[in-house]
């Protein structure tokens, strides 16, 4: 077992460098010009040039490289301040709301999962199914946009920004995060249920589950003891390819939300082609990615009992 | 006027020509109370003299408020407390010499001060860390004085090489400060110098009649620091001479401020300030609805209107010199033909661009840069007004009689992608089809340099302009044909003798009949079109009183209150 | 093996290969409710799209500058927006540029996709390996971060954006192709065109393309619906369709910020328009997936 996350990690650490690799050259293609970043618009060119070359614009590109790499995460040009507290902190936020995303969605996918295999076929697992299925592709500021017109300017239920004010206490952040987290859940809802549900009828389906029954164990009871484990497997698997779209929702809803996370410090770096900020963050999403894909194969080995047997072996 | 003749004229003893000339102005009634305390304030005359030269003309010793200013107190001045204010986050480092942006010069201001304080509210220069000054005779030279018993918060006394330093610092290229906008062509390093241990004199590089201006609050990078300071590192002292001094400054997320004990002046009332700064405007006006917060520093009209139609809040609006330009290639055809380019002004509805994107908070501007907020503005020509058939028939005598097609580069920056629609729209009421294209500033300004910036080389390009306390900037940089920010190519030599002219000018009568020139010039020739000119903004919450707050986005605390 | 490879998709895409898209498939399709739905949506705003100007009660265009950000009324149903716009005209003109751009961008995708999938279902070995790391690179870019940063450098224009999602779809769909090739390649009547000595591009495009048509339709119609999604969300974020056009995504944009000064009509309507179209598309996609499966 030690072995193979051994081995994992050493595959995910190979992968990182080549990366990083991949970012920096991105950053070099896409055309910027830091000092005009810095300086603003209406500075004069010569100082802009100068600026430049104190960055070691013109040094080559390897040295540049080593630079970035040495220097990570660097300065962002927008803020010129380092990126590090900036980025942690965003990240922490973007954190915050994605697992307040996924303690909601996880559980309703398996059980709206659950419940469609059970009823496989009848028109409740149509239903579910399809409006999964919808869900998935109504764009989260849609769905954010009608949010907030019912539930914060209409009813005034909730707040209409993301952000609580500083110093607020925990139960008070997860009030204004409340909002937001719906369109996550919302994309992410039909996927996990429509695994949940291939799981769930395939773990029905299967010898042991029919054994069981025949041996008079309770339905509930066989679900939640073994259909429910082996519906898990697929389920992980869907958790960790969904990253993407966590991360592409997470852009949206923190720009329509108005709230400091990752999401919007990229898209903020890419409109305002701050490229070490920009570097700094898809490195950044890059590594989550990779440790969300490293923990679900981890888990889902644990969860397995063939691969554990035979990592064992 | 005739009363108090005789208190007039011993007023006007020992008085400089300059000042007998305003005092002579202001009792034939050239010069109203307004402009005559602004002028004689800019060339030294004290606050108390010019109140006694008004009492003897027959008007009242008060000085007047601001259209709109809220000095009026509505409750018992009640000490103590903290302020919150909201404010868009600097944009960078607070760095005295390199900042540029909204956010961070309205911390400059906060424990830092200037020679002279333009005030918006009373609309005069007032004597700040410099008690009085005055030029010599063709207006190359200015003396100041500096007021004593001031002391940095580090302790350390203030003394003209502290301010010797601060404007050689400031006036440097080699720092690339952005100061050099007012000083470049005015002042030099080596122009600066030290009279005695209380007196600096600014040799300039031509006569400047505004110079005052350039060294006062409107000037927002020139607040005085100790000699020797590393300006880089400011921000972590946030040294200066004010009435509060930091408490802390956290990048990004906020800072606060608590009263200096050694303050010259009168203490702050309050027991410190905080401020939280946000990202952008949005989020801003949402805090103060959330009531997070007070006080909104400074807003735009645009996307403001949750507040600005509710009963709920006091809003302060001063005149400002903030405007959008909107400049025509005059080297590339059609635009050759000012006939063409007066059309493209007869067909813009201003009043209702005013009415629905700035809500009202803001006045009509005709097509030259003088305006309400400029003392020296010739109010007698006439305001050009939205006019179709004047536009139809103007283009069919240039030969287009059917209009033409063209395009437009703007940024994405406040109401401006707004705006440029309703000028599309207008335009083509008349004819003119023009395509535009919205881009982000980077985008936009590109290199800032002709043949590198869609800003400098479009065919149409609309851009924006911040508030400043004199024209000279608006006049010289985007207009003159040495100009660098000049992207309409505008080469006239008449012009361009007039803007020399009235930069040296030294009273404002001069300056009115140059500015009264240049204004029928440029309409004659209508480079550039000036939809409107927008107020400074500051909200807050009713029982906040004392607010001082600058069209430039400064706000002084000092006087600041929350009554129960 | 890792998590990431496991081709979950590939199982749906497998089951539909066996099935052929006839006029059987059609009259299904034309008996279920989800499909009738679906197309009565789409079609009423395809109608919207090309008769849009003579529909409109007024011009999406004109301004009204003393009548802004009026609540709906008998003048105005939809209310007008901050430049006095009426905001009906614009929802209806507004399914315009999305009903033309995300149909091109998945067109795109898709034929491309064809053609990779083709490639590398058929000629497996060394080619598949590596066009499927390319692949597999690909799957791992979320859309929309790198939408944002392919258009904030490129520049903003319906040319750029059309490619830049097809060429994210591209991969998705070859993998879909690809498994379905993987299948028909064993089966006799390609063995028997390769004895007849015909050429390998004769075989993939004659041959094996015919035949794993259906899923390449589901898969169009699938990635329609996230083609719309993706170039909504772009232009919400400022990077897609670009002003005066009154594409509903745009309008949200510019006038979300006043919602909290109550002004709710100036993006519910967009919102619900935006929700009625992907919500048809999705109906539509899935009766497909469904007849074509049986």
């Amino acid at each position: 077992m030690v072995r193979f996350i051994l081995k994992r990690l050493g595959f995910a650490l190979i992968t990182l460098w080549i990366l990083s690799v991949i970012v920096f050259l991105l950053g070099q293609v896409l055309p910027s010009d830091p000092g005009r970043s810095i300086l603003g618009p209406l500075a004069a060119p010569s100082a802009v040039r100068a600026l430049d070359h104190q960055l070691g614009v013109d040094k080559p590109i390897l040295t540049q490289y080593w630079h970035w790499i040495s220097n990570f995460p660097g300065t962002s040009n927008q803020y010129q301040a380092p990126i590090g507290p900036i980025l942690t902190s965003a990240l922490g936020r973007s954190l915050k709301l994605a697992i307040f995303a996924f303690i909601i969605v996880v559980p309703l996918g398996i059980f709206g999962g659950v419940v469609s295999a059970l009823n496989a076929g009848n028109p409740v697992d149509r239903t579910i199914s399809v409006v999964g299925q919808t869900l998935l592709t109504v764009p989260e500021f849609v769905s954010g946009i009608v949010l907030l017109v019912v539930f914060a300017v209409a009813l005034g239920w909730l707040p209409v920004t993301a952000t609580a004010p500083p110093g607020s206490g925990f139960f008070t952040q997860l009030k204004y995060l409340i909002l937001p987290v719906i369109p996550l859940v919302m994309i992410l809802f039909g996927y996990i249920a429509r695994m949940a549900r291939v799981g769930t009828i395939e773990a029905l389906d299967s010898d042991y589950a029919r054994t069981a029954t025949l041996k008079g164990l309770p339905r509930g009871v066989m679900i939640r003891r073994h259909v429910l484990r082996n519906s898990l497997l697929p389920t992980i698997t869907v958790i960790a390819t969904q990253t993407g779209y966590l991360i592409g929702g997470l852009v949206v809803v923190e720009v329509l939300f108005r709230y400091q996370g990752i999401g919007s410090l990229i898209y903020n770096a890419a409109t305002q082609h701050d490229i070490p900020m920009l570097e700094a963050c898809v490195l950044t999403i890059g590594v989550v990615y990779m440790l969300v894909t490293l923990f679900a194969d981890i888990l889902f080995s644990l969860l397995n009992p063939r691969i554990r047997l035979k990592a064992a072996e | 006027m005739s009363r108090g003749n005789s208190e007039l004229d011993r007023l006007r003893e020992g008085r400089t020509e300059l000042e007998n000339h305003y005092i002579d102005e202001l009792a034939s009634g050239n010069l109203n109370r307004r402009d005559f305390l602004r002028r004689g304030s800019m060339i030294g005359m004290s606050t108390p003299l010019l109140g006694a030269i008004l009492a003897a003309c027959g008007s009242s010793s008060k000085s007047t408020s601001a259209a709109g200013g809220s000095t009026t107190s509505s409750g018992p001045v009640t000490k103590g407390g903290t302020l919150r204010i909201g404010a868009v986050a600097p944009a960078a480092a607070v760095n005295p010499l390199t900042v540029s942006d909204a956010g961070g010069l309205l911390m400059l201001n906060q424990t830092g001060e200037f020679l002279i304080f333009d005030s918006n509210l009373k609309l005069e220069l007032q004597p700040m860390l410099a008690l009085s000054w005055s030029p010599n005779t063709d207006g190359s030279v200015w003396t100041f004085k500096l007021r004593p018993n001031v002391t940095f918060h580090n302790g350390a006394a203030m003394t003209a090489d502290d301010v010797v330093y601060t404007f050689q610092q400031l006036s440097d290229p080699k720092n690339a400060s952005n100061a050099l906008s007012a000083f470049v062509g005015v002042l030099t390093p080596s122009g600066v110098q030290k009279v005695d241990a209380m007196t600096v004199a600014f040799h300039l590089e031509a006569p400047n009649g505004n110079f005052p201006y350039l060294v006062s609050s409107d000037n927002y990078n020139a607040i005085i620091v100790p000699k020797g300071t590393d300006f880089t590192k400011w921000q972590s002292t946030f040294v200066g001479t004010g009435a509060f001094k930091l408490g802390k400054y956290t990048q990004g997320a906020g800072a606060s401020f608590v009263p200096n004990p050694n303050y010259w002046g009168a203490k702050a009332l309050l027991d410190s300030t905080t401020f939280n700064f946000y990202m952008s405007q949005a989020p801003l006006i949402l805090a103060l609805q959330g009531n997070s917060v007070d006080v909104i520093a400074q807003f735009t009209p645009a996307g403001a209107a949750a507040i600005l139609n509710s009963p709920s809040y006091k809003i302060i609006s001063l005149p400002s010199a903030n405007h959008r330009e909107l400049s025509m290639r005059n080297d590339i055809a059609p635009f050759t033909d000012p006939r063409v380019r007066q059309a493209v002004a007869y067909t813009l509805d201003r009043v209702g661009a005013v009415a629905a994107l700035l809500s009202g908070k803001g006045s009509v501007a005709n097509d030259y840069p003088f305006g309400p907020r400029f003392k020296s503005t010739d109010t007698s020509v006439p305001q050009r007004a939205q006019n179709i058939s004047m536009a139809k028939q103007l283009l069919a005598a240039a030969g287009h009689p059917s209009g033409f097609s063209t395009t437009l580069k703007t940024e994405i920056y406040q109401e401006i992608p707004q705006l440029a629609q309703v000028i599309v729209e207008d335009a083509a009421k008349a004819g003119i089809k023009i395509s535009p294209t919205i881009e982000t500033q980077t985008l936009y300004y590109g290199k800032s340099t002709f043949g590198n910036s869609d800003w400098l080389d479009g065919t149409m390009s609309l851009v924006d302009y911040g508030d400043r306390g004199v024209p000279n900037v608006y006049l010289t940089a985007p207009l003159t044909s040495a100009g660098t920010w000049n992207a309409a190519r505008f080469h006239n030599k008449t012009y361009d003798n007039l803007v020399k002219q009235y930069v040296a000018a030294l009273d404002l009568a001069t300056q009115k009949t140059i500015a009264g020139k240049i204004q029928n010039l440029l309409l004659q020739e209508t480079p550039v079109v000036y939809p409107y000119w927008i107020d400074g903004l500051t909200a807050s919450t009713p029982n906040v009183n004392g607010l001082n707050p600058t069209s430039i986005a400064q706000l002084y605390l000092n006087t600041a209150y929350k009554s129960a | 093996m890792s998590i990431a490879e496991i081709p979950i998709e590939d199982a749906a895409a497998i089951q539909a290969g066996r099935h052929e898209v006839g006029s059987e498939v059609f009259r299904q399709l034309v008996r279920s409710p989800t499909f009738l739905i679906g197309a009565f949506i789409l079609l009423v705003w395809i109608i919207c799209a090309i008769f849009g100007s003579s529909i409109a009660p007024h011009s999406p265009f004109a301004q009204n500058l003393e009548g802004i950000n009026q609540a709906p009324s008998s003048a105005h149903l939809f209310g007008t927006d901050q430049l006095g716009r009426d905001m009906l005209s614009r929802v209806i003109v507004g399914s315009r540029d999305i009903l033309i751009i995300a149909p091109l961008a998945t067109l795109l995708g898709t034929v491309l996709g064809t053609v990779v999938g083709l490639v590398m279902g058929y000629f497996r070995g060394i080619v598949d390996d590596v066009l499927g790391r390319f692949v597999e690179a690909f799957l791992a870019l979320p859309v929309v971060v790198t939408g944002v940063i392919a258009l904030s450098t490129l520049g903003r224009s319906n040319l750029v954006l059309i490619v830049v999602i097809g060429l994210l779809f591209t991969p998705l769909i070859a993998r879909t192709v690809r498994a379905a090739v993987l299948l028909e390649r064993e089966l006799d009547y390609v063995a028997a065109a390769r004895l007849r000595g015909e050429r390998s591009p004769y075989i993939m495009f004659v041959e094996i393309l015919p035949n794993v048509f259906a899923p390449i339709m589901v898969e169009f119609t699938v990635r329609l619906a996230y083609a719309i999604f993706a170039i909504l969300t772009l232009t919400f974020l400022g990077l897609g369709v670009q002003p005066p056009s009154p594409d509903w995504a745009l309008d949200i944009s510019a006038n979300y910020g006043v919602v909290p000064a109550g002004y709710w009509w100036e993006v519910l309507f967009d919102a619900l328009a935006i929700a009625t179209l992907v919500v048809s598309i999705t109906l539509i996609s899935d009766s497909v997936q469904g007849a074509i499966e049986g």
